[in-house]
């Protein structure tokens, strides 16, 4: 009986988190559509519902009703697992994500995560890296040279930032002294890394704005020179299943960002729900990365390597040594 | 020594990221300022300078008469030979015309036909709202070119408009002419 709840409970909340994050990439293309019609002086999209609000759902209504398209030169097998191989990743690594410690529902403590692993942060690193093999195979099979050109720069790209990312959360692991994130958001609960490891907190966003391929990092997609990069081929469903996975990888980095070096659902001075605390700092991240994508011009490709390999690589490796040495 | 202040402070100011700040700045500035985005044609709509080239409409003199003479210039001047002129003789004995279309689909609102007219009977008005689903209704006959709006004494104005263009769209304006472009938009 024991288990049978325990293995319900993770069911439902497992449901809840795919629900949940396939249905947010709905209000966050309306916000972002809003956010760069008012940065631009425009409105945004009026039409659809009250400010547009309704827009999303036209869009995914026409998403689902498209032809969906695969050219006949296609590589049809791995056309069609390109935008799975894509969405799978994002979701996965939600699994290991701590919402917070536990709310109490009719006496029971349920926890607000779906499993607290002890190498998590390995686990995420791990699968989201999976996620480039979408974004390459979709590019490879579409047999098209723009498709192509968007996969080869994800690879370059690839190379260049996981490598920084993954040092630069190193000082976040010597402080907690695990590698468990419900254990490194606990480390936190007096002062936040970002006091301790400012150097780590910029080489990990300057990397995750690279890995969740936003301006100015958004390469693969280029639209002023590629198309639309690797998904320049894909059209109806499996076009939103690209566009659902970069929203959610997003998101992720948002939350990433908040676990590890602002405190995850620890407050500041105000004291509110440590839910209501978390959803807003990863509120702030989102914006973050929209206000930039409307402010900055993109970089090119070799300069994205020349940042990962000789400013960000050595920032990070800097950042460990001192860590190492100030709090040994 | 300037010179080696100045190079030192931009370093000090890409070391953190002072240009990329300032771009931020400004979007951020932006994100709150006003959009010049104008709602048409659910909220209002522009109204162009009487000096637009719409769609035709034909005169009438004092006496309510149609000043067309049907000498079919502008006819022969239309490079796009969208005119039609039947001419007939009115019972005063005056030569009006019997058909006059014009093929508004061909048209390039070129304005020519205004230029060539002796009679001063036709003139491109500002309306432009006249978009249809079939193009022979796009061919527009004497009586209908006599009902079009005149043009309006003035322009450049943002009126109110509807969605429903079926009723009348043109409400009272607020701001009569020479809608300031710039008001919205800061340079800085
Ligand atoms: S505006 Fe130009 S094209 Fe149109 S009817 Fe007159 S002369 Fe012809
Ligand atoms: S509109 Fe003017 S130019 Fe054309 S037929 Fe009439 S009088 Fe002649």
């Amino acid at each position: 009986m024991e288990l049978v709840v325990a293995l319900g409970l993770i069911v439902f909340k497992v449901a809840l988190l795919i629900a949940f994050l396939l249905l947010l990439p709905l209000p966050l293309t309306w916000v972002e559509r809003k956010i760069a019609g008012h940065i631009q002086q425009r409105l945004g999209p009026m039409r659809v519902g009250w400010h547009g609000l309704l827009q999303p759902v036209a869009d995914g209504i026409k998403l689902l009703t498209k032809e969906d398209h695969i050219p006949a030169e296609a590589d049809h097998f791995l056309f069609k697992l390109a935008p799975i191989l894509a969405l799978a990743p994002p979701f996965v690594v939600f699994v290991a994500i701590p919402f917070g410690e536990s709310v109490s529902v009719l006496g029971n403590e349920i926890t607000l995560y779906v499993s607290n692993m002890n190498v998590a942060l390995l686990f995420v690193f791990a699968v989201i890296g999976l996620e480039v093999y979408g974004v390459i195979f979709g590019g490879w099979a579409a047999n098209s040279k723009y498709a192509v050109l968007g996969s080869l720069r994800t690879c370059a790209q690839m190379i260049s930032y996981e490598i920084p990312m993954g040092f630069a959360v190193i000082g976040v692991v010597m402080l907690a002294q695990s590698m468990s994130l419900l254990d490194i958001v606990r480390a936190q609960a007096d002062v936040w890394n970002i006091v301790y490891q400012p150097i780590g907190f910029f080489v990990f966003f300057v990397a995750g704005l690279a890995e969740a391929q936003r301006i100015p990092f958004d390469l693969a997609e280029a639209e002023g020179d590629l198309g639309a990069g690797f998904h320049t081929e894909y059209s109806g469903i499996r076009f939103a299943f690209f566009m659902v996975s970069e929203y959610v990888i997003m998101l992720l980095v948002s939350v990433l960002a908040v676990i590890l070096f602002f405190g995850g659902w620890n407050g500041v001075l105000v004291p509110l729900p440590p839910l209501l605390w978390f959803a807003l700092k990863v509120a702030f991240f989102v914006y973050l990365f929209m206000w930039f994508r409307f402010t900055f011009p993109r970089y090119r490709y070799d300069q994205l390597m020349a940042i990962g390999w000789k400013v960000l690589l050595p920032l990070s490796m800097a950042n460990i040594i001192i860590t190492g040495i100030a709090f040994s | 020594m300037s010179r080696t202040q100045n190079s030192i402070g931009t370093w000090i100011g890409w070391t953190f990221f002072a240009d990329l700040a300032n771009g931020l700045a400004l979007t951020f500035g932006y994100m709150f300022s006003r959009s010049v985005t104008m709602q048409y044609p659910d909220k209002e709509k522009w109204l162009p300078y009487s000096r637009y080239r719409g769609h035709h409409f034909l005169k009438r003199d004092e006496e309510g008469e149609i000043k067309c003479v049907a000498c079919e210039l502008c006819a022969r001047i239309c490079p796009c030979y969208c005119i039609e002129v039947v001419p007939y003789e009115d019972e005063k004995g005056n030569r009006r015309p019997l058909k006059f279309e014009i093929d508004t689909a061909r048209c390039l609102f070129c304005g020519l036909c205004e230029d060539a007219c002796p009679a001063d009977a036709i003139a491109l008005g500002q309306q432009y709202e006249f978009s249809s689903f079939s193009s022979r209704d796009l061919v527009i006959g004497r009586d209908d070119l006599l009902a079009k709006p005149g043009k309006a004494a003035m322009g450049g104005g943002v009126v109110a408009a509807r969605l429903d263009t079926k009723k009348d769209v043109l409400v009272e304006t607020s701001e009569t002419r020479g809608y300031n472009w710039w008001r919205n938009i800061r340079r800085t």
